[in-house]
């Protein structure tokens, strides 16, 4: 087997005597879409920062394409990119502005090229002069999925880029992405705690709950085990419920 | 140090610039103003008094505005990457710390070169004053005040990420706490002792003794030059290690992914 594109080996955080995450392992191979699903403040987005190098773990190892982020963080991240409903590209820029701020950041020699590739993608051409205060929620989102693949990524960290949208704008951003993601065989860690776009995006999916991995699998056998169902269908929606409620009891 | 990445925030802030006529006219409003005012009381103290208060006054005031602008200027174009919730996805790229400041250090840079163009020419058109006659002791005056600047722009920042965006404010007051110790408008001399102690310790209070001396005897006083270099020095060096000691703090306590 190939070596897996990003590691995260025994991850712990606390925040004062508060355990955020609590040994976290799991890894993610060259074109895989794995879910990180799980109730709110469970510690999804803390371990995407952990990966970003934004917050300090105290125990664990980040490996991405084999090399830890403690060095080179800078050579590593020319090739990952990271896009989240919470955050927007400059406010008083242009799409097209922003854009190119961020292909600078990349460092991309055809950055004109690929901004009007991407646009034309996520069908926003038209939107490229309108600046990003004017631009609808799914809009913005939609926008920061544009720069997440600027840089042609091979590792994608994706911290619920359609919070808060409606299922329509989520479904076309998850089929426009995933078509991307065929053609370039990105790897996504996509978070998200809405249990049918993790279903409709993710071929593997983490469940966690208090930090802590308490189930994984495909979405079906996630289903099959947790609800101990002989069920064909997957049904994340009853596996949330279950696992949240049950942690949540033993508490 | 990558120039691909500095230049990025340069753009960025080049976009916000023509965007945001704010951004624009602080370049060049702000600082004709200061002239215009001061300008007038230089009139009238130039019927009163001999011509160098004139000069002290206004060669005070310019450079006066590159130390004003460039702190505030370093810590404001901070603040705009936290008001738009763009901090976090730029530091999610291979940029790192030292070349995002060098960024916003650069564009107070390349602002205050315009700022001071716009100031040497009202000053000479409208108030006969050249501020060029301090000769090449006005790149040595702005070097020091740059340095100082840019090491409160950086003090400022690491404030903000430890405290959160509610110090922005402080960004934009605080050079007015230097300005008394700076001396000014009046040399170290009229302030009361302890309060000359204090100004020692303050790099650009040298930098205006400097200037009123080569304005009285045309002397450029390079002993005053090397005290606020070496100060400058020193206040760079803390403020950088002060940033890097809050970064370390922040990473570990979480709290720069919540500084939005
Ligand atoms: N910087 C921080 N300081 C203190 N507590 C934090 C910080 N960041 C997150 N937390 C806490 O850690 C837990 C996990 O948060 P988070 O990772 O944001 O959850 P999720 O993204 O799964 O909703 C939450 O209880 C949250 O309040
Ligand atoms: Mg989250």
């Amino acid at each position: 087997m190939s070596k897996p594109i990003l590691e995260v080996k025994n991850l712990r955080k606390n925040f004062d005597s508060f355990v955020a995450i609590d040994n976290i392992s799991f890894s993610l191979e060259e074109g895989e879409i794995l879910g990180f699903l799980g109730p709110n403040g469970a510690g999804k987005s803390t371990t995407i920062y952990c990966i970003l190098g934004l917050i300090d773990p105290e125990v664990g190892e980040i490996n991405i394409f084999g090399k830890s982020i403690k060095k080179d963080r800078s050579e590593i991240f020319k090739k990952v990119n990271y896009a989240s409903a919470e955050f927007n590209l400059p406010w008083n820029l242009s799409l097209w502005e922003s854009l190119l701020v961020y292909s600078r950041l990349y460092e991309l020699s055809d950055a004109k090229i690929r901004i009007s590739e991407l646009l034309e993608i996520f069908e926003m051409t038209h939107l490229k002069n309108t600046p990003i205060r004017d631009l609808s929620l799914g809009l913005r989102a939609r926008g920061n999925l544009c720069k997440a693949l600027l840089n042609r990524p091979k590792l994608l960290l994706l911290d619920e880029p359609m919070a808060s949208m409606d299922p329509d704008v989520v479904d076309k951003g998850i089929n426009l992405l995933r078509q991307i993601q065929k053609e370039d065989k990105i790897s996504i860690l996509y978070t998200s705690h809405n249990m049918w776009e993790i279903e409709e995006v993710a071929s593997n999916v983490i469940f966690i709950n208090h930090g802590q991995i308490v189930a994984s699998g495909t979405p079906l056998e996630l289903t099959q085990k947790v609800l101990k169902l002989e069920s064909g269908e997957p049904n994340l929606r009853d596996v949330f419920i279950h696992l949240s409620r049950a942690k949540n009891e033993s508490k | 140090m990558n120039l691909s990445r500095i230049s990025a925030v340069i753009l960025r802030h080049y976009f916000l610039g023509i965007h945001q006529m704010e951004r624009f006219f602080d370049m060049f409003i702000s600082p004709i103003l200061m002239i215009v005012l001061w300008g007038f009381l230089t009139k009238y103290v130039q019927g009163l008094e001999a011509s160098t208060l004139a000069a002290f006054l206004l060669g005070g005031i310019i450079l006066w505005a590159i130390f004003e602008k460039v702190g505030t200027d370093i810590g404001v174009n901070f603040m705009f990457d936290i008001w738009d919730r763009n901090l976090i996805p730029l530091l999610a790229t291979p940029i790192t710390f030292l070349e995002y400041l060098t960024g916003l250090i650069s564009i107070s840079l390349i602002k205050i070169l315009f700022s001071f163009v716009a100031m040497w020419i009202m000053a000479s058109i409208f108030y006969g004053f050249q501020i060029t006659s301090l000769g090449f002791g006005l790149a040595l005056f702005g070097l020091n005040l740059f340095i100082f600047a840019s090491a409160f722009g950086i003090f400022n920042i690491s404030l903000v990420l430890r405290f959160g965006h509610q110090m922005g404010p402080l960004t934009w007051i605080l050079p007015f706490f230097v300005q008394p110790f700076a001396a000014v408008f009046y040399p170290v001399s009229v302030l009361p002792p302890f309060f000359q102690k204090v100004s020692y310790f303050i790099p650009i209070s040298h930098v205006f003794e400097g200037m009123r001396e080569v304005l009285r005897s045309g002397q450029f006083s390079a002993e005053l030059f090397w005290t606020a270099f070496i100060l400058n020095i020193v206040y760079l060096a803390a403020s950088i290690s002060f940033f890097a000691y809050i970064l370390r703090n922040i990473l570990k306590s979480g709290r720069l992914v919540k500084v939005i």
